[in-house]
């Protein structure tokens, strides 16, 4: 489930900031390698917010947030963490970042927090996060994960913010809670507002991408 | 070293200890904010039902302090009333079909015309009973009455639309459940309110 | 705090709100271990296991410690429940792996990897968060989280079912995969919003 084969030759920086990997690693992060299309990870939030793009978006920013901090502290502790106990400080680590957008997030956005409700602590087991800690951080220079957990985080927020505007579009004819399709001819399709309409929107979502980049039979990195 | 059960130990409390420190911090820098968020929302819910002018960008501050000027809370036995310039506020909750449902019945001074209806918190289906929140639904209770056209108090959802009386609003399709449940809540409200203010009805 | 009957809750959980057609939670688990019906029937007993006693056990820890007022601890700690909900529920799945090596080696082969990553199944932590956000009392935290269980059970040895019964159909190959999964996922949450009308909650 996790793909771990993401090291870099001997971890160490070559020319530049981060060794001339960032661009690579930034487009793997959106497109090759997205967490949601490619590697199917982080469904059950992708279905859950979509239902409004406003909420996709926050949502997405959340992630951004946490995967590249977390990447971060993961990748600056990789060699003090004991085996042992990796997983649940990966864990520890991810928990503190979430509470800490959550804390922020009720302080600043409170109709926001409201809306999204418990699914913002729910990141915590959010799998891209604890994925990427895992398959990248734990092997790879700190610079280079901030930029793999932000790709990874940027490459959910446009998946997510894509399901959100056609949900919200052909659910009740809004964007961003502004009508787009007048009532007088459109009757919003229910089904999309609710959970099989995150579903379908999904499955069709990965299908084009299936359709755009058919999936090799074995990824090789 | 790295492998010895006393690191293991010592880096987990350390770890243990920075993360709760961390959180302790924001959660006490943001608290202030937080609770004020808390309370500013049940305050805005009843600004907005008793018609309080204010613009929806308010900062929390700002709504606490229109509130302590232009509302003023009255209690009538076991009933809280929040009353502006003559109209009141009365709040209700109770289940709905899926969690809790609560919200504010706004009445005009002459404790008979509904100036307004909110619900401020309600876990219902998104599309179905959660469409009690929507704008069409609440707009429907504007200047209805609490009584009904045989002077007995009490407002009625009419299943399948088709509200034609002063104390009937239409229903929400597919969402009977919650809206019997809105229904018995409101009256619930109404009941204690008539008791409350009988000197006012005739 | 509301009268909602724990039986009506847990049975609310396994089809009308069902934690993983509905809400969403345990999606990751559900599209890597529904290919076996033999090892989604494993995996779905042991989340059952898993998410009822640490819904009790967070009940108790969230009640008891972090609630402002609690009995142990009166601080306003409930910030911290997230963090604390997630070390519970690693901490208890990793007693029942070592459990299982030690009673059923067999069955701890058979679950392999999918056992510690229990942990991270977000239908475990989501009912723990949800019963917080519900205010479930005791006797029902226990019927969402028995029921929850169940239902995330019921729903994974179906499409376990369902994909066994997909490896004679000729599906065109952009949705080969996951992408059909989920639209045959859509097409069972819309079969169980079917039981609505089963589940009266009064």
């Amino acid at each position: 489930m996790f793909n771990s084969a993401t090291t870099l030759p001997g971890g160490a920086c070559g020319p530049g900031l981060c060794g001339g990997r960032c661009k690579q690693t930034l487009k793997d992060g959106m497109w090759a390698n997205n967490p949601i299309s490619i590697q199917i990870l982080g469904i059950c939030s992708a279905l859950a917010v979509t239902n409004k793009l406003e909420n996709s978006l926050v949502m997405g920013a959340a992630l951004i947030f946490v995967c590249a901090m977390s990447n971060l502290l993961v990748s600056l502790l990789r060699n003090a963490t004991p085996r042992r106990v990796r997983m649940i400080a990966e864990v520890a680590m991810i928990a503190t970042f979430v509470i800490i957008f959550d804390q922020f997030l009720k302080a600043y956005y409170w109709d926001m927090s409201r809306s999204l409700g418990p699914y913002v602590p729910l990141i915590i087991t959010n799998c891209i996060v604890l994925g990427r800690a895992e398959a990248f951080a734990l092997q790879n220079p700190p610079i280079l994960s901030i930029v793999d957990g932000a790709a990874n985080g940027l490459g959910y927020a446009a998946v997510l913010a894509i399901i959100g505007f056609f949900r919200e579009l052909i659910g009740s004819g809004e964007v961003l809670g502004r009508t787009v399709l007048a009532d007088n001819w459109y009757t919003g399709n229910q089904v999309m507002i609710m959970a099989p309409g995150a579903f379908l929107a999904l499955g069709f979502l990965i299908a084009f991408a299936n359709f755009i980049k058919p999936p090799q039979t074995e990824k090789t990195k | 070293m790295k492998g010895s059960s006393i690191y293991t130990i010592v880096y987990s409390a350390v770890l243990g200890i920075v993360c709760a420190l961390l959180l302790t911090g924001v959660s006490t820098l943001t608290e202030p904010y937080r609770k004020a968020n808390a309370a500013a929302e049940k305050m805005r819910n009843i600004l907005h039902v008793l018609g309080v002018p204010f613009s929806a960008k308010e900062s929390a501050e700002e709504l606490i302090r229109i509130y302590e000027k232009s509302i003023s809370e009255e209690q009538y036995g076991a009933l809280r009333v929040y009353v502006y310039d003559g109209a009141i506020a009365v709040p209700f909750s109770d289940l709905g079909r899926c969690g809790l449902i609560k919200g504010f019945l706004a009445l005009e001074s002459d404790k008979r015309t509904i100036r307004g209806v909110t619900f401020y918190e309600q876990e219902e289906t998104p599309g179905l009973g959660g469409e009690i929140g929507a704008k069409w639904f609440t707009d429907q209770f504007k200047a209805k009455t609490i009584f009904g056209p045989d002077g007995q108090p009490g407002i009625r959802i009419v299943r399948g639309g088709g509200a034609s009386e002063t104390n009937e609003v239409d229903g929400i399709t597919g969402a009977t459940m919650t809206c019997n449940k809105v229904q018995a809540m409101l009256n619930g409200a109404i009941e204690e309110i008539v008791e409350e203010f009988t000197e006012n009805v005739q | 705090m509301s009268e909602t009957s724990p039986l009506l809750i847990l049975v609310a959980a396994i089809f009308t709100n069902n934690i993983l057609l509905a809400s969403f939670l345990g999606m990751c688990s559900f599209l890597a271990c529904s290919t076996k019906i033999e090892t989604a029937l494993g995996l779905g007993t042991a989340v059952v296991f898993v998410m009822t006693c640490t819904t009790a056990i967070n009940y108790g820890i969230y009640h008891g410690i972090l609630v402002e007022g609690a009995p142990l601890l009166s601080n306003d700690l409930t910030f911290l429940s997230s963090i604390v909900f997630i070390a519970v529920i690693a901490a208890f799945v990793q007693f029942v792996e070592m459990f299982v090596e030690r009673f059923s080696p067999k069955l701890y082969h058979a679950l392999g990897i999918f056992l510690p990553l229990i942990t991270v199944n977000c239908a475990i932590m989501g009912v723990s968060l949800f019963m917080v956000l519900h205010k479930y009392s005791f006797a029902q935290s226990m019927g969402f989280g028995f029921g929850g269980g169940v239902g995330w059970a019921v729903a994974i040895v179906l499409m376990a079912g369902l994909r066994k019964k997909m490896g004679y159909s000729n599906i065109p190959q952009p949705f080969q995969g996951v992408a059909v999964i989920m639209i045959i996922t859509g097409v069972m949450a819309m079969a169980f919003m079917g039981f609505i009308g089963m589940v009266s909650i009064q």
